[in-house]
């Protein structure tokens, strides 16, 4: 029995290879792009699972309500994991993490490589399995713990346990002995390092040991069996009050808001595994991403399903009007209502194999595409893990049944004898139908909208003028082996005086995203008339705003010629606004207790940060607290290429051994919204897919029509219409639905993208005419899918129609 | 075999009933063939169609092999005519899709079987036809006469006991027309298979040994050969 219905389908699919080509083209589309998209979801959601205690890890954070927001931080003071630790009974382990890059040297080998700091309990409370070596790591302060893949770039094939390497802090290096090797972390691990040392050898620690109010690394802990969190976080109340009084009494006098029982600092705990998807508290391991956007990926792929399933369905249904009278003899030769059912079910089962077949090798050749277009790592492979199997063959049958058994039931309510006599009432345009169909159309148009505003969006910030110049500025990350302020010196010199070059500086912070990938966040916060100011602060060289065009407003910027200018700062107008005087420049602000800094100039307010931000107050010094980690060049305009390379060539020659990393400011600028350009990607593809996939599904359908309606037309053509008329007829009834879907998609696509944009500081404001313009994208590529099938109908002779009734 | 009491189809046209049938009467012993003649729109085919279950009737009592039809419920009238119908049409209706042999063979697929006996049984019937070398043909690549010769088969593959055919000569030429006649009274004289045709042919009619002419869904004359 079997054979013979994969014998008829395996017919009928060749019968009407292009419409059933078309149908599986849609398929395989739809499952390529869903299958890569759940992988990616798949993915997400798989991070940091590994760790068999997952469910108890937590990380301590701070809440505090200054302005309004509850702000979260995971950066903490030295001391407060020794005193949490003797104070409470229900922590079973606890550990501390600071992060770092360091130069590790073996032999006459150096490497870079990031090291972490941590206490001895971190390998209990991760799942960090030993390689090779000790399985209690870090016993003592010169242990180094290293990766394989780290131990191998040091090593080779050496046993790399008890080899003693240094590594350099500050000016000069510390030995350590390699315990163990642990496995490489997996790609889904936020926690991520090419080694472990001891947190007693962070720079800096014994100073910090009773310093409570130097907050700069993360704590990890977890609790004993039977413990409870929730009971376990309440009582950190009690902590807080004791060891931050001070913190407490700032916040009290800034009339900051209560976050918790009253108290207006407390001490929480983040689950750990939710520590990927942690977008709130700052400061945790790993790059926290967006729930929503991975849940929209997910909402995506389920439209794109959606989408291609309603085509399935009413291409089926289409398909069935030709295939009633075989219906109609086979139940005459006994068949039940299974029998049909089933041979049905099987038909729809082997097209979607032959549409999964293609669908993912249509993934597997887009794969590395959509790797290297949307960030991602995921394979193919993962799809044939156990679980995700399941799925996929759970809803690879859930997809046929829908798809295969409503086409079969439809069929099945045809009466036998009235098929038999060559007259089927289909004619009566199925509600069912055009429901999909507007289902479909509002997807598409939803997605069609989504991609223009984006599009805006991406657009509006690349465009809008930062206030400084990011085209002709190069900026370079100094390597972490070099002294960067030497650094800068040097190169200043070995450039001084070349006409390409219009300005050399050098700050603590890029502008952007550079290609070294680093953030760096400072701000101060200083009590000045009676109130707190927060500023962001970071340090900069001489000719700063004159290299990077920053326009100053009043006073003058840092110079060599002024020796006290170690001890000035320039502020931008935000912050001189605070200072609530008159003349600012000039004005001294103790930005600490013992020495007040004086203000010698004002300079316009510009974006340091990202335009998801407001431009905030900001402090520029030249202190030599902070490093100077990026040196920034501006060239003349013309040839942008050719200073790239001569400054390359210059850098080169100045530090022999140093990575040439540089970008354009540019280039760092777009970085910054990289994701919201992979969200827009992402749009873009989906809403090309869906429409394509949907107007196959018009295609069949319209093809279906006026199959039913050939014979009306041949009766008007013969009265006398003419032929935009009929085209127009057949037209008019597809073009409202895809006008209603439109118009269904678009408060739902407002609302979205409202919601998305108010993660943007600057942002465009949604217009009508975007609105409009998905719609007349919809009609029309609509209509030019029907009309090819109505101008066929429409200039067919209608003799020939009407006799075949 | 058959009994048809009462039995009457109509469609409710506003307030008034349009019958197709009216109150029939109608008996046929097993090994009879009966030909059904009348004009257009007499309601020969609905009452064929009535008597092979694909139709029901608005009233009256239908009982097939003693058993009330008109108490049945939808899957035991299948199984009762999966038993012992067979059908042949005017259009043949084949299955395009499916070989000559595997028209054939449908029927017994669905009355589950199985394959070495499905095998025994279509070689034997494509032996009887004359139509082996046929087999892997479609219906497309067969002419009109071939494809009912098919149809016919394919109606005797299940070995019924009553074969039902609606204008089996319809789209025939005279000559194939009169060959499948033949192979009708063979059947019904060798094998006993009771026949009944719906016909406008006079002289395909009289193949029968008895025929009925129809009249606005009476029965207007019973004519015994």
């Amino acid at each position: 029995m079997f054979k013979n219905y994969i014998k008829t389908a395996w017919r009928n699919l060749l019968k009407g290879k292009v419409f059933n080509g078309l149908n599986i083209l849609g398929l395989a589309v739809a499952i390529a792009s869903s299958a890569l998209l759940l992988l990616t979801v798949h993915f997400q959601f798989s991070y940091d699972k590994f760790h068999k205690n997952i469910d108890n890890i937590y990380q301590l954070y701070f809440s505090t309500n200054r302005e309004g927001v509850v702000e979260k931080t995971g950066s903490m003071p030295v001391p407060v994991t020794p005193a949490i630790k003797a104070e409470y009974p229900e922590i079973k382990n606890i550990s501390r993490l600071e992060g770092g890059v360091t130069t590790v040297a073996y032999g006459d080998k150096e490497l870079e490589e990031s090291i972490n700091f941590v206490d001895q309990d971190f390998f209990k409370i991760f799942t960090i399995p030993v390689a090779a070596g000790s399985k209690t790591p870090l016993v003592s302060q010169n242990e180094l713990v290293i990766t394989k893949y780290v131990a191998k770039a040091l090593f080779n094939n050496a046993d790399p346990v008890g080899k003693m390497v240094r590594m350099k802090f500050g000016e000069g290096y510390k030995s350590f002995i390699v315990s163990s090797v642990i496995e490489d972390f997996p790609e889904n691990s936020s926690i991520n390092a090419d080694g472990f040392i001891r947190f007693e050898n962070t720079p800096g620690y014994q100073q910090n040991l009773k310093v409570w109010d130097n907050r700069n690394h993360s704590v990890f802990l977890s609790l004993t069996d039977n413990a409870d969190p929730a009971v376990f976080e309440s009582k950190l109340g009690k902590f807080v009050k004791a060891h931050f009084k001070e913190d407490l009494n700032n916040l009290k006098r800034d009339g900051a808001k209560p976050v918790a029982n009253g108290d207006l600092m407390s001490l929480n705990l983040a689950s750990f595994k939710d520590n990927h998807f942690n977008t709130e508290v700052g400061g945790v391991e790993g790059y926290a991403v967006n729930k929503t956007s991975i849940i929209g990926l997910l909402v995506i792929a389920i439209f794109i399903l959606i989408i291609a399933c309603i085509n399935f369905i009413n291409l089926a249904v289409a398909r069935s009007f030709t295939r009633a009278r075989e219906v109609g003899v086979r139940k005459t030769l006994g068949a039940g209502k299974w029998d049909l059912l089933s041979q049905f079910w099987t038909e729809t089962i082997m097209v979607c194999l032959i549409a999964l077949a293609i669908g993912i090798a249509l993934a597997s050749v887009i794969l590395p595409y959509f790797n290297a277009n949307f960030k991602s790592t995921i394979k193919l492979g993962m799809l044939f893990h156990p679980a995700q199997l399941l799925t996929l063959i759970g809803l690879f049958l859930l997809i046929t049944v829908i798809a295969g058994f409503y086409p079969a039931l439809l069929m099945m309510r045809y009466k036998t004898v009235q098929v038999l006599k060559g007259s089927v009432s289909t004619a009566k345009p199925g509600k069912v139908r055009n429901i999909l169909l507007v289902v479909q159309f509002s997807i598409a148009t939803l997605l069609t909208i989504c991609t223009l505003i984006t599009r805006q969006q991406i657009n509006y910030v690349r465009n809008k003028p930062l206030g400084f110049n990011k085209s002709e500025v190069l900026s370079i990350p100094i390597d972490h082996g070099l002294n960067g302020a030497q650094a800068l010196q040097l190169f200043r010199n070995q450039v001084a005086g070349e006409k390409q070059i219009v300005g050399v500086t050098g700050a603590y912070r890029n502008l952007g995203l550079g290609n070294d990938g680093s953030t760096f966040t400072s701000i101060t916060g200083f009590n000045y008339k009676g109130h707190e100011i927060r500023s962001h602060i970071y340090s900069v060289s001489y000719d700063y705003l004159k290299t990077l065009d920053i326009k100053l407003l009043d006073g003058r910027e840092f110079s060599k010629d002024f020796a006290s200018d170690s001890n000035a700062v320039l502020v931008n107008q935000k912050m001189a606004s605070l200072l609530q005087v008159n003349k600012p420049v000039g004005t001294m602000v103790p930005y600490d207790d013992k020495h007040p800094k004086k203000v010698i100039g004002v300079f316009a307010d510009y974006n340091f940060r990202s335009l998801h931000d407001k431009i905030e107050p900001l402090t520029l010094v030249m202190d030599k607290e902070f490093p100077i980690n990026y040196v920034f060049v501006r060239v003349r305009p013309n040839s942008l290429s050719a200073s790239y390379d001569f400054i390359k060539e210059k850098w080169h020659q100045t530090f022999p051994n140093a990575d040439f990393n540089a970008s354009w400011l540019e280039q760092n600028t777009e970085k910054q919204y990289r994701n919201e350009q992979r969200l827009a990607n992402i749009f873009n593809s989906a809403s090309i897919i869906a429409i394509f996939i949907s107007c196959i599904g018009l295609l069949a359908m319209s093809v279906m029509v006026i199959l039913q309606r050939t014979k009306e037309i041949g009766i008007r053509k013969v009265l006398g219409a003419s032929v935009s008329r009929i085209v127009l007829l057949v037209s008019s009834e597809f073009i409202t639905l895809v006008i209603v879907a439109a118009i269904i998609a678009m408060p739902i696509a407002w609302w979205l993208m409202d919601q998305w944009l108010q993660n943007f500081a600057y942002r465009v404001s949604i217009q009508w005419w975007v609105f409009a313009l998905a719609t007349l994208l919809a009609v029309i590529i609509a209509a030019l899918t029907i009309s090819v099938q109505a101008i066929r109908a429409a200039i067919a002779n209608p003799v020939k129609s009407i006799k075949s009734e | 075999m058959l009994t048809l009491k009462n039995i009457s189809k109509y469609y409710q046209v506003g307030g008034s009933k349009n019958f197709v049938l009216n109150n029939i009467d109608l008996d046929v012993e097993e090994g009879e063939f009966v030909s059904i003649m009348g004009p257009s729109g007499s309601g020969k085919s609905t009452l064929l169609n009535i008597i092979g279950m694909l139709d029901q009737p608005s009233e009256g009592y239908h009982y097939f092999m003693g058993e009330g039809v008109h108490l049945l419920k939808e899957k035991q009238r299948t199984a009762l005519y999966k038993q012992y119908i067979g059908f042949v049409f005017q259009a043949y209706h084949l299955i395009d899709e499916l070989t000559v042999y595997e028209n054939i063979e449908t029927p017994l697929i669905y009355q589950n079987i199985k394959g070495g006996e499905r095998k025994a049984l279509v070689a034997d019937i494509l032996d009887r036809f004359n139509i082996v070398g046929k087999k892997d043909l479609f219906p497309s690549q067969l002419s009109g006469g071939q494809q009912q010769l098919v149809g016919i088969a394919r109606a005797l593959i299940s070995k019924p006991r009553l074969i039902l055919a609606d204008e089996p000569t319809g789209n025939l030429n005279s000559k194939q027309g009169e060959e499948i006649m033949e192979l009708f009274r063979k059947l019904n004289q060798e094998d006993n298979v009771t026949i009944i045709q719906v016909t406008h042919n006079e002289k395909n009619a009289e193949y029968g040994s008895r025929i009925i002419n129809l009249l606005d869904g009476k029965i207007e004359s019973i004519k015994n050969i």
